[in-house]
């Protein structure tokens, strides 16, 4: 067994197709980034070890396709995720506009417990294309939206530079980490002593 | 009467075996009547059972009959080499689960294909570099296959390893060092991917919970990967049974929020892989109890990886027994031999200890009952007791101390804990209190001294010992001859039998082997090993064989069968249902047919006889 505690976190990315959440992913697990667009088809999976606050866990990251065709997998994709990444171009408008039924999606599907608290961070991906000079969503435009969500931490990322992306995904953990730790006691059942005469066997069929 | 007598050797056409299989009454053959009627009129002179009054089916070496929902909706006429795809919308998931390593040949006869490929490691294909530097691996193992002390498998090339790469070694020279093997491998390893049959737990938000194989962490990938799966099908009203992959099958079950995943190459049935997930789900509740169904429910992202921690080698020893121990598909239970007054002192003073308020007390012998009482009309389900006996048997710290451990009995009930107390009294025996009452470990303390001064002084404890070194039921010593008959064990095990002849492999008319399953005592006895089914590889190989046999005799789809009567190159294989019994019993593949019949009447008359010394009667967990 391990010496000491691991934690798994799942981690989904979600946003409109192209906006780089797959190069995210990338450029953060493996350093490596391709210029060539290559569509996510249902979803990816990747792992990554990190060492965190002394404590080591694992992210699961689950990098899902921007397509709407795959939207039905929904449900079962997004339950139990520990943190969600909701991702937007930059340089396109639409991208950053559909944050918010991103947002809304993930939380009528995974419906979590408490989800004015539930851990979000946005990242305004691409800010290294034609120097910034193609740029539409300004960062003072994004970061108002992520404060009208709940303080919603943000990012200004670029997947082809590296620039941010080990940050943001420090922070994605130690979010997503301070969201799991308040329910962690289990409380087993025990048999009820004086009730044990009514514990019929189940399993007999004879 | 009818009867097809022919044993013909496994055809290699698969729909020819299909047919064969589905046509188990052939009218019009007189050639084995002779041996038949035999039988009547033998079975007739036994009270207890029921004479064959129908057919020999024989059933050739196709024992497969899907009566699965699968995936890819193969029809009956469909090989099962076909490549069953599920295509998830997912770039890399059906190539993760069905990452088949070289081409083997897929013969029909399955059982030894089976067992070449594990015997010889990746003989087909050649870069099995896989297996290198896995010999010494950590598993170790608790032999709990019926009594057999065989100790290490040696393969060809000398190293000493077993299918699965692990050491088969004795539980008393085992150290058991940790349940998980190989935690360096993740799906990405070559060894990982040739490993032939892989277990996961995982969560229904895709968090892996264990595996056999490699670091559940470093899995998380290929375990969302597999949730996806089971969710992508799922989101279609529909659940996912099994896929087939090339050589690979991938089996599901779902309970609740917990997945189980088998990905084997075994080539067992489906039934029985399920069955084993089962098992594997039932190991789960014995240590947690359905009570994580509700964390769950409170918090899909509930990680339970740390509330089974520990437990890897529970799993492990469990996931071993499947091809160790034939109580893992007969669900029944198996006692240690034992003189009728001698088992009765045993009984007694559980009895005595079970008036007090404990709800099972249970001495046991490695993995074979010595007695069993129960206080209450309850049952004790044989399943609940193999994975009760795996729990304690695969967990060192029962062995060093007297131990008071919250357990689960998943078909007794799953949703809440007894507490047992386990304490080992020889390095073999060990009695379990259970109880209610989380309280009560000073009085089972108690108990537990009193029932092991009895047993002591009574001399139970020495016939225990003595039991387990001479073996119950040994093939050669089977009563051919009716007037040499004899009412127990125990007086035959002073002497052999002058037939007994050095030089003479197996028992007579080549009998190999059988097991002899009770059904109104939910237990079985099966003969004690003998040349040449001495390797634990070879006892392997024939319970597979007798596992696909039951398999096929329990197909709800086709059966139930009376009889069936198989032959291909490594047995001459024999089932036989009725009312009271099942007999499986191996015999040489060039065994005559007629003889083998006959053999099997003999073995039902010598069980009979000894009945009082291999079974727990009248104290049956059922019969109260």
């Amino acid at each position: 067994m391990p010496s000491r505690r691991r934690t798994l976190l799942k981690v989904i990315i979600l946003g409109d197709s192209g906006v780089g959440k797959t190069s995210l992913m990338n450029q953060y697990v493996n350093k490596k980034f391709s210029n060539q667009y290559k569509a996510t088809i249902g979803a990816d999976f990747l792992t990554k070890e990190v060492e965190f606050e002394d404590r080591l866990f694992t992210l699961q990251i689950w990098d899902t396709a921007g397509q709407e065709r795959f939207q039905s997998l929904g449900v079962a994709f997004y339950r139990g995720a520990d943190c969600c990444v909701l991702v937007y171009d930059v340089n396109v408008q639409k991208s950053f506009d559909n944050l918010n039924n991103w947002r809304e999606e993930f939380l009528i599907q995974a419906s979590p417990s408490d989800p004015e608290n539930f851990p979000f961070i946005v990242l305004g991906n691409k800010v290294d294309v034609d120097g910034g000079n193609s740029r539409v969503v300004s960062e003072k435009k994004a970061r108002a939206w992520c404060a009208a969500k709940g303080d919603i931490p943000y990012f200004e990322t670029s997947a082809k530079e590296g620039i941010n992306v080990e940050e943001a995904f420090q922070v994605i953990a130690k979010n997503a980490l301070k969201n799991g730790e308040e329910e962690e006691i289990y409380l087993p059942d025990t048999i009820d002593v004086g009730s044990t005469s009514q514990q019929r066997a189940s399993g007999c069929d004879c | 009467m009818a009867s097809n007598s022919t044993s013909q050797p496994p055809s290699s056409d698969e729909e020819e075996e299909q047919e064969a299989n589905s046509t188990v009454q052939k009218p019009n053959s007189n050639s084995i009547d002779n041996s038949l009627d035999a039988i009547e009129n033998q079975l007739s002179s036994i009270s207890f059972t029921s004479p064959i009054d129908e057919t020999i089916a024989v059933v050739s070496a196709e024992y497969y009959h899907e009566s699965v929902s699968e995936i890819n909706d193969s029809s009956l006429n469909e090989s099962y080499e076909t490549v069953g795809e599920i295509r998830i919308d997912n770039n890399n998931s059906v190539g993760e689960s069905s990452h088949a390593s070289g081409s083997r040949v897929w013969m029909n006869n399955n059982v030894e294909v089976e067992v070449e490929a594990e015997v010889d490691g990746g003989l087909s294909s050649p870069s099995s570099s896989g297996y290198a530097g896995e010999r010494g691996s950590s598993g170790g193992s608790v032999s709990s296959g019926s009594g057999t002390d065989v100790i290490r498998e040696v393969r060809d090339n000398g190293e000493s390893v077993g299918d699965d790469g692990v050491n088969t070694v004795d539980s008393v020279q085992a150290e058991w060092i940790s349940g998980k093997r190989h935690a360096d491998e993740d799906d990405a390893s070559i060894s990982w991917r040739k490993r032939k049959k892989h277990f996961f737990i995982l969560s229904h938000s895709g968090k892996p919970i264990y595996s056999r194989y490699g670091d559940e962490h470093k899995l998380a990938g290929f375990s969302a990967t597999l949730q996806a799966i089971i969710s992508f099908v799922e989101n279609g009203g529909d659940c996912v049974k099994l896929v087939r992959a090339g050589k690979h099958q991938v089996v599901f079950l779902v309970k609740g929020p917990i997945y189980l995943v088998c990905i084997s190459c075994t080539e067992e049935p489906y039934e029985s892989l399920r069955g084993q997930l089962e098992l594997l789900y039932g190991q789960m509740i014995l240590i947690l109890t359905r009570s994580v169904d509700r964390c769950f429910e409170k918090n899909p992202k509930f990680d339970m990886t740390p509330l089974l921690g520990g437990t890897d080698a529970v799993f492990s020893s469990l996931i071993h027994l499947f091809s160790q121990n034939p109580a893992t598909f007969l669900h029944a239970y198996t006692c240690l031999p034992l003189a009728y007054a001698t088992r009765q002192a045993a009984g007694a003073i559980l009895q005595d200890v079970a008036d007090t308020g404990v709800v099972f007390a249970i001495l046991m012998c490695k993995d074979k009952v010595v007695s069993l009482v129960g206080l209450q009309k309850s049952s004790l389900h044989p399943d609940d007791m193999l994975l009760l006996a795996n729990f304690v048997m695969s967990s060192e710290s029962f062995r060093t101390s007297e131990s008071f451990s919250p357990i689960c009995l998943p078909r007794y009930n799953p949703m809440a804990f007894l507490y047992a107390y386990v304490h080992y009294l020889d390095a073999d025996t060990y009695l379990i209190l259970l109880t209610a009452s989380s309280q009560a470990f000073f009085h089972l303390k108690e108990c537990r001294i009193r029932v092991e001064t009895v047993l002591s002084k009574s001399n139970v404890l020495n016939e225990v010992q003595r039991s387990m070194s001479e073996g119950g039921l040994h093939i050669d010593r089977l009563p051919v001859d009716l007037s040499a008959r004899s009412g127990s064990l125990f007086h035959q095990n002073q002497r052999r039998q002058p037939e007994s002849v050095v030089g003479i492999i197996g028992g007579p008319a080549g009998l190999l082997h059988f097991i002899y399953r009770s059904i109104y005592l939910d237990q079985y006895v099966s003969s004690e090993f003998a040349s040449p089914i001495s390797s634990p590889s070879q006892q392997k190989r024939l319970y597979r064989a007798y596992q696909r046999l039951y398999a096929s005799m329990h197909d709800k789809g086709i059966g139930p069968h009376k009889t069936q009567f198989r032959r291909d190159e490594n047995y001459v294989l024999l089932c036989w249902v009725t009312q009271d019994f099942e007999l499986y019993a191996a015999f040489d593949p060039l065994a005559d047919k007629g003889a083998a019949i006959r053999i099997c009447n003999r073995v039902c008359q010598w069980v009979k006889d000894v009945e009082n010394e291999i079974f727990l009667l009248g104290a049956s967990p059922f019969s109260w």
